[in-house]
């Protein structure tokens, strides 16, 4: 949904657009989908320059036929996946995040979200020498974790202070505040972030559901139009700047105890993969309080319902060896 | 000395930040962010101000800290955060293994949520906290006032004269230099108990308003610390009917609490009750408010009986791992379990004519 604004096409000024208003029409698609003939007598606009909008219109916000083969070509030339550091995770999404897409971690209270978020900025910062974005709506980014992250992968603290110097955080509290940021990293911001070394790689957002579920199933739906808006600057901003959007998630609880990824059917549309991450609460693990299992709910690659199991300690594990590359089961035992 | 992020720079004018505060324009705001003329101008018509005075909200917006701009003079560094969080004291908590496995001690900046079965001590935690947090710095404390919300009307002044003599008289043991002997001067039972700012509230909707004008209070009061919330569930508990009411409130209340943690650079400690949840035919004992409200407290503290001891548990932290410590609660308030365990290397032993005193007669 895309509301008419003034200036969006040639023609379209103030007077028009109080005009198309007191007719009915507010979005594009409103006006796109209208009856143009009538719209023009009751809005007293030669037809001509209503048809010439609605063609600017639909040239602007129109999907475009394209090839399969083009569209291919497009994906080995531009799509890049990042490793999240983590050798289970990675299995699970197909060797790693996309760049060009949205990719979520959903799950409960103290399941790994943020763990794993950490993990992946500091792999990107520093295993790629890339640069990662981390908005952060909870307050719940930790700066002595990703240190420690760090020092598990190196001892060279000048490595780890240019490691950190390449994840920018945002810290905000509310969607309004979130839009903003995405809208202006989309107009240029994300350049700026890549001037001071290595390219943004990936945007974090840890968590959509906090600032959007206190506006949601009220009475009015606005939570549900602003849920939209984050959706889709996330998405075009995921494509035009061929980064790995990486999203969080809280999760419902059904009757019958069934666990469900949160913001309800139209959000579910939006990541094109969905990890959900619970506790591991079988007999073996309560020696091991950092076990946790991650199971992919969507995925256009893998079967679904694949299930790995990863210790949050992971990341804590001592450096030496073929750092990063490490198997699981090395820190079993 | 400090800044307290744009919302206090701004509150300076209601006017202004009253507009500001109106989300709608911030939406309206954000939605036009390719064109600052028109959305100057449409600013303008819908507020009723001045060019000048739209301009001045716009620009304070677009460098606020409250991040609102994907502008990078709103961002900093993983490695500024990291600087951060290490300029900022936490709150000791007069237990050194409790204190030793938070880092230090409750973390201002962040929200830490205290859950357990009533008595087991969530309200001693938050009075020694409410007298821990103005220990003078020279001592190590963070020399702050505090504000304390009361929900459940289990405010005791006795019982917080008592914390705070017991806190005072542990600095005045261990003042050692003239600065320290000079701080012990002003550290009384009396300033503490003027630096408690007490508000009680007596349902959800007086906690709500409250929250909602507390951004303000804290503004005019710069040297607040801290904010205790003692109990959250409480006046939440009518709601029960509305779960998915209450649940929104309450997601609105996080945000809240975490944007002021780190726009005041408080430290925002919250009590929970705890509940039963029957799962896979098992009944378990949870903390209340549901599975929602666990994302909003950044640390979750839980406290428990383990036969006669009293156990404290990091359940949830983004840089901790759950860790158990014994602890008790003494009159003179929260302790380390073991006495020859007790925090500070130069131990003064102001309880040993309490050594036969029942520690089990104070309620949570
Ligand atoms: N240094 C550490 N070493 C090992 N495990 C840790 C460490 N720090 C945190 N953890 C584990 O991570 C858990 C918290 O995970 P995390 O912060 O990712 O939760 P989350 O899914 O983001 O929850 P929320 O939705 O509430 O934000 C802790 O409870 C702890 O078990
Ligand atoms: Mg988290």
């Amino acid at each position: 949904m895309v509301v008419l604004r003034e200036g969006m096409c040639p023609g379209l000024d103030e007077d028009l657009l109080r005009d198309l208003r007191a007719a009915d029409i507010k979005t594009v698609e409103d006006l796109v989908s209208s009856d143009i003939e009538g719209l023009a007598q009751k809005c007293s606009v030669s037809y001509k320059a209503l048809f010439a909008i609605r063609r600017v219109l639909l040239a602007q916000h129109t999907a475009f036929p394209v090839s399969g083969a083009d569209l291919y070509e497009e994906l080995l030339s531009s799509t890049a996946i990042l490793s999240t550091g983590n050798p289970s995770l990675d299995k699970l999404l197909d060797s790693g995040l996309y760049t060009g897409e949205i990719t979520e971690l959903s799950g409960g209270p103290g399941s790994g979200k943020s763990q794993v978020c950490f993990g992946v900025a500091v792999h990107i910062s520093y295993q790629l020498k890339q640069s990662v974005i981390y908005i952060d709506t909870t307050g719940g980014l930790a700066a002595s974790r990703l240190l420690q992250m760090l020092q598990a992968e190196t001892s060279n603290t000048e490595e780890q202070m240019e490691a950190l110097q390449r994840i920018h955080v945002f810290r905000l509290f509310d969607v309004y505040a979130l839009l903003g940021c995405l809208y202006s990293l989309r107009s240029g911001g994300l350049q700026q972030a890549s001037v001071g070394g290595g390219s943004v790689k990936a945007v974090i957002v840890d968590s959509v559901s906090a600032v959007i579920s206190p506006l949601l199933g009220g009475k009015q739906n606005e939570g549900m139009s602003l849920m939209i808006q984050v959706a889709g600057v996330l998405k075009t901003m995921a494509k035009d700047f061929n980064v790995a959007a990486l999203v969080t998630n809280h999760v419902t609880r059904s009757g019958s105890g069934e666990v469900q990824p949160g913001l309800g059917v139209s959000w579910s549309h939006i990541p094109r993969t969905r990890i959900l991450l619970e506790r591991v609460e079988k007999a073996a693990a309560v020696s091991r309080p950092s076990l946790r299992s991650a199971k992919l709910i969507k995925s256009s690659r893998q079967p679904c319902h694949i299930k790995e199991e990863f210790d949050l300690q992971w990341w804590s594990r001592s450096e030496k060896g073929s750092s990063g590359k490490r198997k699981l089961d090395e820190t079993d035992s | 000395m400090q800044t307290y992020g744009q919302e206090g720079a701004l509150n300076t004018d209601t006017e202004l930040s009253h507009v500001l505060h109106d989300s709608k324009h911030q939406a309206a705001f954000y939605v036009e962010e390719n064109k600052p003329q028109d959305l100057l101008r449409s600013f303008i018509s819908e507020t009723g101000l001045s060019e000048e005075e739209a301009v001045e909200v716009l620009k304070a917006v677009k460098g606020g800290g409250g991040g609102g701009s994907g502008d990078f003079s709103a961002s900093l560094t993983a490695l500024e955060l990291l600087q951060k969080e290490e300029e900022l004291r936490s709150i000791v908590t007069f237990s050194s293994q409790l204190d030793e496995s938070l880092g230090g001690g409750i973390p201002v900046g962040k929200i830490t949520e205290v859950c357990g079965v009533p008595g087991i001590g969530k309200t001693q935690l938050c009075l020694q906290l409410a007298v821990d947090v103005q220990v003078p710095q020279c001592f190590g404390g963070v020399e702050g006032q505090v504000m304390f919300i009361d929900t459940e009307g289990s405010f005791l002044l006795q019982r917080v004269t008592d914390i705070a003599a017991a806190a005072v008289r542990h600095c005045s043991l261990l003042a050692e230099d003239d600065e320290q002997r000079a701080a012990t001067e002003t550290f009384t039972v009396e300033t503490v108990l003027s630096n408690i700012f007490l508000v009680r509230c007596h349902d959800h909707v007086e906690l709500l308003a409250e929250l909602h004008l507390l951004p303000d209070f804290l503004s005019q009061h710069p040297k607040i610390r801290l904010l205790v919330i003692d109990s959250v569930a409480f006046p939440f508990r009518l709601l029960f009917d509305e779960l998915s009411q209450r649940t929104r409130l309450l997601n609105g209340v996080g945000q809240q609490l975490i944007t002021m943690a780190i726009n005041y650079n408080i430290s925002v400690v919250i009590t929970n009750q705890m509940t039963t949840r029957i799962r896979d035919g098992q009944s378990h004992i949870v903390p209340a408010l549901g599975e929602c409200w666990g994302h909003a407290p950044t640390i979750r503290l839980l406290l428990q009986w383990e036969g006669s001891r009293r156990l404290a548990t990091i359940f949830k932290s983004p840089c901790h791992m759950e860790t158990m410590v014994q602890y008790q609660i003494t009159p003179e308030g929260f302790r380390d379990a073991d006495q020859s365990e007790m925090p500070q290397s130069k131990q003064p032993r102001m309880d040993t004519d309490q050594s036969a005193a029942d520690p089990k007669e104070t309620s949570s």
